[in-house]
């Protein structure tokens, strides 16, 4: 059961955003193993396009930070991030609060950070689990009923 | 038997556990946190369910997360390993109130054997041998002469309230009892605000020697024989052997059958280890229990032939003990060697990293319980602990001479470990004749 894919980690790539924005930063590579991430801004008002390719979760960080030569040209847009959302703990995800209510969301679904997309029960407690992404949900990665283990993807959600 | 059981534990004792579930076919499921993620001996579990990030306290230590795995997975029952959770009567408590049998003793009996007081109280009972002492505070000068004079220098003085070494002092006789007295006081009432001190016997040159128990659920015990493991740093065993090298049959056996006789009143089953202190006279004095399976029990293994982990799976499962005390032999001498990655030579910090070398040693006599392997990467998470080489052969000076032989052939880096350190202590005059006791390492390589 347990799936050793990879997967964007996403709370590191929500710190490496914050890191940015806070030092004027218009271009971040971390590199680990086999896995690698670039983040790259332009200085446009409008959002923060950026590319994720699939990385390892890491113990050990090392920045790579490559402020830009340009800071006043904007960056071609890039390929909109999907992100996943990923189970806190171990334990049996729900599509629904209960058998005969509706699945908290669908395929196509637009959730915000508290949406509650499913139930994960653990030791008779159910949890209810929220997005912690905005965006609109693109990929079930697992069925209802199915065992589910900390950080396992459950969700894809096309971040916005 | 259990058709399956989960492993809450991680590297080398859940490597351990998954050899002896497999030997006896009962499917095992280990749990990992995201820093053993990459660990090659998950792959040996019939199943591996994460259960959440390094930290132990959200992973190992997780009483929710452990308990949420063993259901989603269905276990019948959980081997905690040694540490973790391992005598914490609270989790053996909510396995068994969640239906999931503990492998390990009974909560009650956890609870009398794991705590100082109520085992000494035991020990007591059962006529054990104890520290003599002051049996309470001294509340004068007078009391702690006399107390003195009955016991014999030296003694110690100890504060109640302390720990740390603080509020300690040893008296060789009444004129600096006197002194101490004063001095141990005043320490104790700066560093703890209370200046109450008890007095107890002094054991110089001490040595440690535990006895390994085996308990059955109906009521059986037996020993396996004894332990020295007095080559220690800083409370931490370095090297454990079997049998102990310096006592009498007389003296075995009464050491071995008090340890069975404090088990047996504690209703006790499962594993154990009865720990003592052996002082010069070859006195031994009973020190505390130890609730559950000991990195050292290869020791025990290798001289008696019995496997303990399979045995703490039978026990609790509802076995009997299918031997008697007199079916246990003792034969030839085995020794372990704790592999740590660690650098001895900066007062043994952590030496984490990628184990890009790693052959093994191998040929007779030798045996390796290890998870760890070439492009194991070694985290800063958890205990520096890479693995133990065991080896048993027909007489303890084989055994030195056959250890020697494969710490040579060790190759183990570019991470530092003890194994330098192993061969100083191999090679060493003082533990071939074993004139050794628990201060002996760090007074023969000056290190603290």
């Amino acid at each position: 059961m347990a799936t050793k894919e990879t997967f964007t980690d996403n709370k590191r790539v929500k710190d490496l955003i914050k890191l940015m924005s806070d030092h004027g930063l218009t271009e971040i590579e971390l590199v680990e193993d086999k896995a690698k991430i670039r983040l790259k801004r332009d200085f446009a008002p409008v959002g923060m396009p950026m590319t994720a390719a699939p990385m390892m979760p890491m113990a050990h960080q090392v920045p790579i930070m490559a402020p830009t030569a340009n800071p006043g040209t904007s960056a071609p847009a890039e390929d909109e991030g999907v992100i996943p959302i990923k189970s806190p703990m171990v334990g049996t995800f729900y599509t629904a609060a209960n058998p005969d209510s509706d699945p908290f969301v669908k395929i196509g679904t637009t959730v915000g950070k508290d949406t509650v997309v499913c139930i994960i029960e653990a030791m008779k407690v159910f949890n209810e689990i929220r997005a912690e992404v905005s965006g609109v949900v693109t990929k079930m990665l697992v069925q209802n009923g199915q065992p589910v283990e900390y950080n396992q993807p459950l969700f894809m959600v096309k971040a916005q | 038997m259990f058709s399956r059981i989960l492993v809450a534990n991680r590297g080398e004792i859940a490597l351990r556990i998954i050899r002896a579930c497999r030997e006896l076919g009962v499917e095992v499921v280990a749990v990992y946190s995201e820093a053993d993620r990459d660990a090659a001996y998950l792959k040996l579990a019939d199943q591996a369910i994460c259960i959440g990030p390094a930290a132990a306290a959200e992973s190992y230590l997780n009483i929710p997360r452990i308990i949420s795995a063993a259901e989603v997975a269905d276990v019948q029952a959980i081997h905690p390993g040694f540490g973790f959770l391992s005598e914490n009567a609270h989790f053996a408590d909510v396995c068994r109130s969640c239906k999931i049998e503990f492998i390990g003793p009974s909560v009650e009996s956890m609870k009398m054997l794991g705590s100082k007081l109520a085992s000494k109280d035991l020990a007591k009972q059962c006529k054990v041998p104890l520290t003599p002492g002051s049996d309470g505070p001294v509340q004068s000068e007078k009391e702690a002469v006399e107390v003195a004079k009955k016991i014999g220098y030296p003694v110690i003085i100890k504060a109640s309230a302390g720990g740390g070494g603080r509020g300690m002092r040893v008296a060789h006789n009444e004129i600096t009892l006197k002194s101490s007295l004063n001095a141990a006081r005043a320490e104790a009432e700066a560093a703890f605000k209370d200046a109450t001190v008890f007095i107890e016997k002094y054991h110089e040159e001490p040595r440690h020697v535990e006895v390994q128990i085996l308990g059955d659920k109906h009521g059986n015990v037996v020993h396996l024989f004894e332990r020295d493991c007095s080559i220690q740093r800083r409370h931490q065993k370095l090297v454990e052997e079997s049998p102990c090298p310096v006592i009498d049959e007389e003296t075995r056996q009464e050491l071995c059958e008090s340890a069975v006789r404090l088990a047996k009143a504690a209703g006790y089953y499962s594993a154990a280890t009865v720990e003592f202190v052996m002082d010069k006279q070859k006195k031994f004095y009973f020190l505390e229990v130890n609730t559950r399976i000991q990195v050292e029990h290869p020791v025990t293994e290798s001289v008696t032939g019995q496997d303990l982990i399979q045995w703490q799976l039978r026990i609790a499962a509802g076995e009997k003990l299918d031997m008697a005390q007199k079916d246990i032999r003792l034969t030839g001498a085995a020794i372990e060697c704790r592999i740590n990655a660690e650098d001895p030579d900066r007062n043994f910090t952590p030496s984490p990293g990628l184990l890009e070398e790693f052959a093994p040693p191998g040929g007779p006599g030798v045996r390796l319980d290890t998870h760890a392997y070439q492009g194991y990467r070694i985290g800063p998470n958890y205990d520096s602990m890479i693995g133990k080489l065991i080896v048993h052969r027909p007489t303890r000076d084989q055994a030195i001479a056959t250890m020697r032989r494969a710490l040579d052939e060790f190759r183990a880096g570019p991470v530092k470990t003890t194994i330098p350190l192993h061969r100083f202590i191999m090679n060493s005059q003082d533990f071939r004749q074993s004139r050794v006791d628990t201060g002996w390492i760090e007074r023969t390589r000056r290190v603290k």
